[in-house]
């Protein structure tokens, strides 16, 4: 349940730390939940909360843009112009950050905790 | 081991640095792919609504901002101060990137943004001089207080609006992608825009690599081959025109020794064929409905986003529209409430070389007139992104900087240094007359306006309400003594020097012509009989093409005109198809057959799908390529002469067919061009010899990336057509403005109102451009309420 708890958390802190600061904000969200909050299983729940953060913003945007934007930066990156795949894209890079935050915070938790 | 538990958290940690910072021309992944902040924070909503209330405490009072359909801004201000304040900020707020690229361009300042592969670009452009051309116009703008009070308020208003972006979050797409950030805009960059345009049109010159051909060829064949002017042209000033009696005297050719001398091969530039514009007024009297028409598409560099943008002006006092540059305030061409005008380049030379004499054993100095001159040495420190300043040493000398030297060889590998003396270094200001022109009710305020316009020089077609039609081939020319700036020059000796300027008002121009039409394209711009001797880089196909039309339109109508802009009936294919079949006889194989009869059926027109166009393409360059490649083995082709002259030379040479080794020559040498015709169709793939699909017409991003860019447009033409789309540049904007009682206005162009690739009116054009379609262009009245139907958002702005 712990795993649900810092799920949900990494998501709406991060969406508000980003509101106000750059995109790394959601590394250190990541890092000082599973700090305090100990988390099992800590890399798949930072990278999931993440993707499924980013991808939703990105869906979000891309869907009343019909899909312009996405599209175009399917070209430039070597993603073939399918925008789907640059959303996707868009969540595992967010998502990887989010994970490996996310593992840190556990990791250094346990720097200091005898378990 | 515990300790080791630290080590995800500086995996993070470099993460996090990795994916946040630009390396290697790669963007900041992390940064740009998030979707809050990142490139995704661009993508426009596109049912987005623009209605705003925008408090802007500089403003004087209300201004109101009516968006069309198209996104054009219909600006509506009570003095000149906010028009252009809001004119500055609605540029910024379209187009920003844009601006910044360009002008950093221009001042050679590139490599800030993206490295050391734009050194040796910038190094170019410190060269050239082109930050101390801008700096003397700056002066000469602000010595103006029109053109002053105009400046200020455009830069205020774009600085207000880049204030008004609260980071990065706000930047446009190309900032996140490239990686950097915008800057304060000052009134040097404007100046440096309008240096960057006199560059483009005025800065190619066949001064050098004329001076190398004059060595390599006997006086006569030189003289045949590449003619000071081109015979039958059909000049911009209609033959037979009376000029005013000039004020100034031929002055005579120096007994000196006058000459540079290039023997090397040492090419600057590339001949551009049809780096041109095309414009045309036509009067009442050859109208249907007995108004004038003006027309204009000057063919530029094609863009994303575009060159231009259009917008429509209104002041108590002027009611103005057009298209804009981003980066300038005012409207560069369009037509207000009383007349209408149009601009093509004036390929005039205005750009001349001086070989200089270098003191031995000091590098500090030259000689002038057997004196040792010290150079002004100018050091120029260029910003490389990751890297140290590069700091060039760009010598000035008594003509002006030293382009080229050992230091800096041009593309030739010249090393000889070359000074260059450029109407574009001068103290010009171009924005006046842009100010004066936009306000101008009558034929003599027109007069007076386009007396502020130097450089770039430009043949300007007029058209009003009144009735009456004009052109002007106006720019800032010097009194030459004949040939003079023609080849590289001796820069040791004060003769070489420029003389007098000629008085701007003897510049050759016609009032209402007889013939009821005018029109330019680039080509020579009077007959012999002006008093003032010059030499220039003229193309005359398109102008036969457009004369040859308007002499047979004696009711135009607007169709009429939008049609003639489409044409692309080929003068070259015409002249020369008929003498190239009658010299070929390959009817025993079946392809070639199968060729010769599609070229006997076409009717000489680029048409996109045309098939035929395609083989008569290929085969005339190889027949060029034929004709001039062991005269000018090393000679790279684009200085070889002209297709014009190549055309004409062998209409001539078929005239006389009896007893000429000449023509029997010229049978031979068109017929095997023809079989390397057909080997290298075979190459061509299957379902690729539509006309289109060779020439590849593309509308490129200005950071080049393909992904922003549009291919292979069905759009048919050639630089030597009158829609003249080539692979990357054509016509920039069309307009067709009839001025009668109601002003009857057409126009587009191939890019839309927004730079933001996310926008859906990024490029919302193309598709009109590309099939010859026009907008109605929405002209309102000058009043402060609108009711028209296509307004569709209004903006506030106020104090």
């Amino acid at each position: 349940m712990k795993a649900l708890l810092s799920f949900i958390l990494i998501i709406l802190l991060s969406a508000f730390a980003e509101y106000f600061g750059p995109w790394w904000m959601i590394a250190v969200v990541a890092f000082l939940i599973t700090l305090i909050v100990r988390t099992r299983r800590s890399f798949l729940v930072g990278f999931l909360a993440i993707f499924i953060f980013w991808f939703s913003v990105a869906l979000m945007r891309d869907i009343p843009n019909g899909h312009i934007l996405s599209t175009r930066m399917a070209g430039v990156l070597p993603l073939h112009g399918n925008y789907i795949l640059f959303l996707i894209v868009t969540g595992i890079i967010g998502g990887l950050v989010g994970g490996v935050a996310a593992w840190s915070g556990t990791m250094f938790r346990r720097l200091f905790s005898n378990k | 081991m515990r300790a080791l538990r630290i080590i995800p958290l500086l995996l993070t940690i470099v993460l996090v640095y990795l994916l946040d910072t630009y390396h290697a021309g790669l963007p900041a992944f992390g940064k740009l792919l998030d979707p809050v902040n990142g490139c995704m924070a661009n993508a426009e909503k596109n049912n987005k609504d623009f209605n705003a209330d925008i408090k802007q405490a500089a403003l004087h009072g209300k201004v109101t901002v009516w968006l069309d359909e198209r996104m054009v801004p219909h600006i509506h201000a009570t003095d000149d101060h906010d028009l252009y304040y809001v004119e500055g900020y609605i540029h910024a707020c379209n187009r920003l990137w844009q601006m910044d690229m360009e002008t950093r361009a221009a001042a050679g300042r590139v490599s800030e943004v993206v490295g050391s592969k734009a050194l040796k670009f910038d190094r170019g452009q410190r060269r050239k001089g082109m930050v101390y051309g801008a700096a003397h116009s700056l002066q000469a703008l602000e010595a103006d207080p029109r053109s002053k009070a105009m400046m200020d308020a455009y830069t205020a208003g774009i600085n207000d609006y880049i204030g008004s972006l609260k980071g990065y979050k706000d930047y446009p797409f190309e900032y996140k992608l490239i990686g950097f950030a915008p800057e304060q805009w000052t009134n040097i960059k404007s100046c440096l825009l309008l240096k960057y345009m006199a560059d483009d049109l005025t800065g190619y010159t066949e001064d050098i690599p004329l001076t190398y051909l004059r060595s390599l060829l006997p006086a006569d064949e030189f003289n045949l081959l590449f003619p000071e002017k081109i015979e039958e042209s059909t000049p911009v000033i209609p033959k037979g025109t009376v000029f005013d009696k000039p004020s100034l005297s031929a002055p005579l050719v120096p007994n000196d020794s006058l000459w540079g001398s290039i023997t090397n091969a040492d090419v600057e530039e590339k001949r551009n064929e049809g780096k041109g514009s095309n414009n045309w007024a036509v009067s009442g009297s050859r109208t249907q409905s007995g108004a004038p028409i003006l027309c204009n598409d000057p063919h530029l560099g094609l863009n994303l986003p575009s060159l231009w943008y259009e917008v429509q002006l209104q002041t108590p006092d002027m009611n103005v529209y057009g298209v804009s540059l981003p980066g300038a305030p005012g409207i560069v061409i369009g037509f207000n409430d009383s007349l209408a005008w149009g601009f093509t380049n004036n390929y005039r030379d205005v750009k001349d070389f001086y070989e200089i004499k270098e003191v031995q054993n000091d590098k500090n100095k030259y000689w002038f007139n057997g004196k040792q001159i010290a150079y002004e040495m100018k050091y120029e420190h260029i910003g490389v992104k990751g890297q140290d300043d590069y700091i060039d040493t760009v010598d000035y000398t008594i003509h002006g900087p030293v382009i080229y030297d050992a230091r800096f060889p041009g593309p030739g590998g010249i090393k000889k240094p070359l000074a260059v003396t450029w109407m574009a270094h001068k103290a010009t200001n171009e924005l006046l007359a842009i100010y004066l022109l936009n306000r101008a009710k009558d034929y003599p305020e027109f007069v007076d306006a386009i007396m502020n316009f130097q450089c770039p020089a430009q043949n300007m077609v007029y058209a009003d309400r009144a009735g009456n039609i004009a052109m002007w081939g106006q720019g800032q020319f010097v009194n030459k003594w004949k040939e003079q700036g023609r080849f590289v020059m001796n820069g040791a000796d004060s003769s070489t020097l420029w003389g007098d300027l000629i008085p701007m008002r003897e510049n050759p121009h016609v009032l209402n012509p007889e013939q009821g039409y005018l029109s330019s394209a680039n080509q020579s711009v009077t007959d012999s009989t002006y008093p003032y001797w010059y030499n220039g880089y003229f193309y005359e196909l398109r102008a036969w093409r457009i004369n040859d039309r308007l002499s047979k339109l004696p009711h135009a109508n607007i169709d009429d005109m939008e049609a003639l802009q489409q044409d692309t009936y080929s003068i070259l294919a015409a002249n020369t198809l008929p003498i190239m079949l009658a010299a070929v006889n390959m009817q025993e194989n079946v392809t070639a057959k199968k060729y010769i009869d599609s070229l006997k059926n076409w009717d000489y027109y680029l048409r996109p799908e045309s098939i035929a166009a395609t083989v008569y393409q290929v085969w005339w360059e190889n027949y060029y390529a034929d004709k001039w490649k062991d005269k000018f083995k090393n000679v790279p082709d684009d200085l070889w002469p002209l297709p014009e002259r190549t055309m004409q030379l062998m209409m001539a040479t078929n005239l006389v067919r009896e007893n000429n080794p000449n023509a029997t020559e010229q049978d031979l040498l068109i017929s095997n061009s023809f079989k390397q015709t057909i080997d290298s169709i075979a190459k061509i793939a299957a379902g690729k010899m539509e006309w289109y699909k060779q020439k590849n017409t593309t509308i490129q991003h200005l950071a080049k990336l393909p992904a922003l860019s549009f291919g292979n447009l069905k759009i048919g033409g050639w630089g030597n057509t009158v829609n003249a789309a080539k692979s990357n540049h054509g016509p920039s904007w069309r307009m067709v403005v009839q001025m009668g009682k109601e002003i009857e206005a057409y126009g587009v162009y191939p890019g839309g109102q927004s730079g933001n690739p996310g926008s859906k009116y990024y490029a919302d054009f193309l598709d009109s451009w590309v099939e010859g379609k026009y907008y109605r262009l929405q002209f309102l009245p000058n009043t402060v309420t609108q009711n028209s139907s296509a307004i569709k958002y209004t903006l506030s702005l106020h104090p």
